[in-house]
């Protein structure tokens, strides 16, 4: 080896190099969850699959978080109704427009956005967990080695599942919000509940744009977590980590589709 | 045997709630023994500052990333309602006001619980079912003060600070957004932002955000240090932990919205 290759080798990466590394790192990790998406749905369209896992599934993921989410709903849609019934007494002591705002800033957003973030925490921490501690357990090396295809094994019965089941809590969850904004309007600003109960602002753009969410943000959390759960190394603390990386993960991306999914439907879902 | 069925649900319940109280009772305690440990300060000072650089300076760049899109969608939102009325003045001051007070803690404490509750009660947990708890204790080290108190304050500092951050990132992402989406002028952005916000309005939420962080430090140390049942149990203790820290923040939220009022 001459001298010069020697001082190359010792100098580590380049600044540049360095300095791309998270980029290069997020780019493969945004392939690499396309890539489990398109392989999911791929096996979803071939349509062999085990109907007591889905079934289970959906009965972990939806009912199992089903109180939860209504809890969380619940409180916030109180604080959100009482928020925005004091600032607008700021400006006008006319509170016969506080249900209907508030109605269809949920249906068109707040339901998905507001409500899929727990929803992430309680799934994604579970889907993540799940299929680590089979990582680090070797039963998916043992799945592989029965010739069982562990994305169409584990994967798939989870997305379906998530799919519909996160979609269906969110939207009960979502009336529980609208119920108990109701009661807190009427419990502490005397707002009739006819009054507050008023869907005349709502359109059916409005429904379309808050359940496309909603499946959107569901879907996401459900190949984030499983591509996290599926990429667990290093033992128990590697579940630990493993879980982390999906709820961080699975937020961060309902995130960034709400973003994207709002501003489409601020020019094609005209309200 | 049809009268054991008919107890099925009820004993359900009942197992339930006190498991809850057991866990509440639990986190209480572990405060209590905190407190204690404050007068006169016992805190490993290298740990402290170890933490609070894990915890704090590490999260800066998904609570950024987070905060500029909460920012932005929050105008984005806001859009049908201002042009309807025709509004625009009021947008600076309605995007900035819920993100100071609601839903910049509210979110920024949703990722921080996932990014570092969720790591320090796997961290905690793999600790204690590994032995190195009741190592520190043979060594007459106090895990309170060494494991416990350093993580709750740096999380409550570090949450604090990184509210701070989001708020004004936020801020950015909403005038940015509003400028591009709706022709608001950013000086018309400020113009209504700044004179209808009272120096309470970004107060409470900071109190909202550091008593969140208080919620997800000792909710993450108990489940961490309640582990049992080897590594599965690890899991398992992470998993309840994000989930009770997140409905701990939410009830927080509740409370301190009308006590804040």
């Amino acid at each position: 080896m001459t001298e010069a290759s020697a001082t190359l080798v010792d100098s580590g990466p380049s600044a540049l190099g360095r300095l791309m590394a998270p980029v290069s790192a997020g780019v493969n990790d945004i392939a690499g969850l396309f890539r489990l998406l398109g392989r999911t749905l791929t096996l979803i369209s071939q349509g062999k699959r085990e109907q007591g896992a889905l079934l289970e599934q959906m009965y972990i993921i939806g009912n199992r978080s089903l109180v939860f989410m209504c809890i969380t709903m619940g409180f916030i849609g109180a604080i959100i109704t009482f928020q925005s019934a004091v600032q607008s007494q700021r400006l006008l002591p006319d509170l016969t427009m506080l249900g209907a705002t508030f109605i269809k800033l949920l249906v068109r957003d707040m339901a998905a956005s507001l409500g899929a973030m727990p929803l992430a925490t309680r799934v994604g921490a579970g889907i993540a967990a799940e299929i680590g501690s089979m990582v680090v357990t070797d039963q998916v090396d043992a799945l592989r080695m029965c010739a069982a295809d562990p994305v169409d094994y584990l994967v798939v019965p989870r997305f379906i599942a998530a799919t519909i089941m996160g979609t269906a809590v969110l939207i009960i969850a979502g009336a529980v919000a609208i119920l108990s904004g109701m009661v807190i309007a009427n419990g502490v600003f005397d707002v009739n509940f006819h009054t507050y109960l008023n869907f005349s602002m709502v359109t059916l753009g409005d429904v379309g744009l808050g359940v496309t969410k909603m499946v959107a943000f569901c879907a996401a959390i459900a190949i984030i977590s499983a591509q996290r759960g599926l990429s667990t190394f290093g033992g128990s603390e590697g579940v630990g980590t493993a879980t982390t990386r999906a709820v961080v993960g699975s937020s961060f991306a309902i995130i960034v589709l709400n973003f994207f999914i709002s501003g489409l439907g601020y020019f094609f879902v005209p309200s | 045997m049809s009268g054991s069925r008919l107890l099925a649900l009820p004993a359900r319940v009942g197992a339930s709630l006190l498991s809850l109280a057991d866990q509440v009772g639990g986190m209480t305690l572990l405060l209590s023994q905190a407190l204690k440990r404050l007068v006169p300060p016992r805190v490993d000072r290298y740990e402290l500052v170890r933490n609070l650089h894990r915890m704090g300076v590490q999260s800066v760049p998904i609570v950024m990333a987070t905060a500029a899109f909460t920012g932005a969608i929050m105008v984005i939102q806001a859009a049908p309602l201002v042009e309807r009325f025709n509004a625009r003045e009021f947008v600076g001051w309605g995007a900035s006001f819920v993100t100071f007070r609601e839903v910049g803690p509210l979110l920024i404490a949703l990722m921080f619980n996932g990014r570092v509750g969720a790591n320090n009660a796997a961290e905690l947990g793999t600790m204690v079912v590994t032995e190195q708890v009741d190592g520190l204790r043979a060594l007459a080290i106090d895990p309170i003060g060494y494991l416990v108190m350093p993580r709750i304050i740096a999380m409550v500092v570090m949450i604090f600070m990184l509210t701070i951050l989001g708020d004004g990132v936020a801020l950015i992402g909403s005038i940015i957004t509003g400028d591009l989406l709706l022709d608001v002028d950013p000086r018309t952005f400020l113009a209504s932002a700044i004179p209808m916000l009272g120096p309470w309005d970004v107060i409470a939420g900071l109190i909202k955000s550091a008593i969140f962080g208080l919620m997800i430090a000792v909710t993450s140390c108990y489940f961490g240090l309640a582990t049992r049942g080897g590594a599965p149990g690890v899991g398992r203790s992470v998993n309840a932990s994000v989930v009770a820290a997140a409905t701990g923040i939410f009830v927080a939220d509740y409370l301190s919205t009308f006590v804040l009022g």
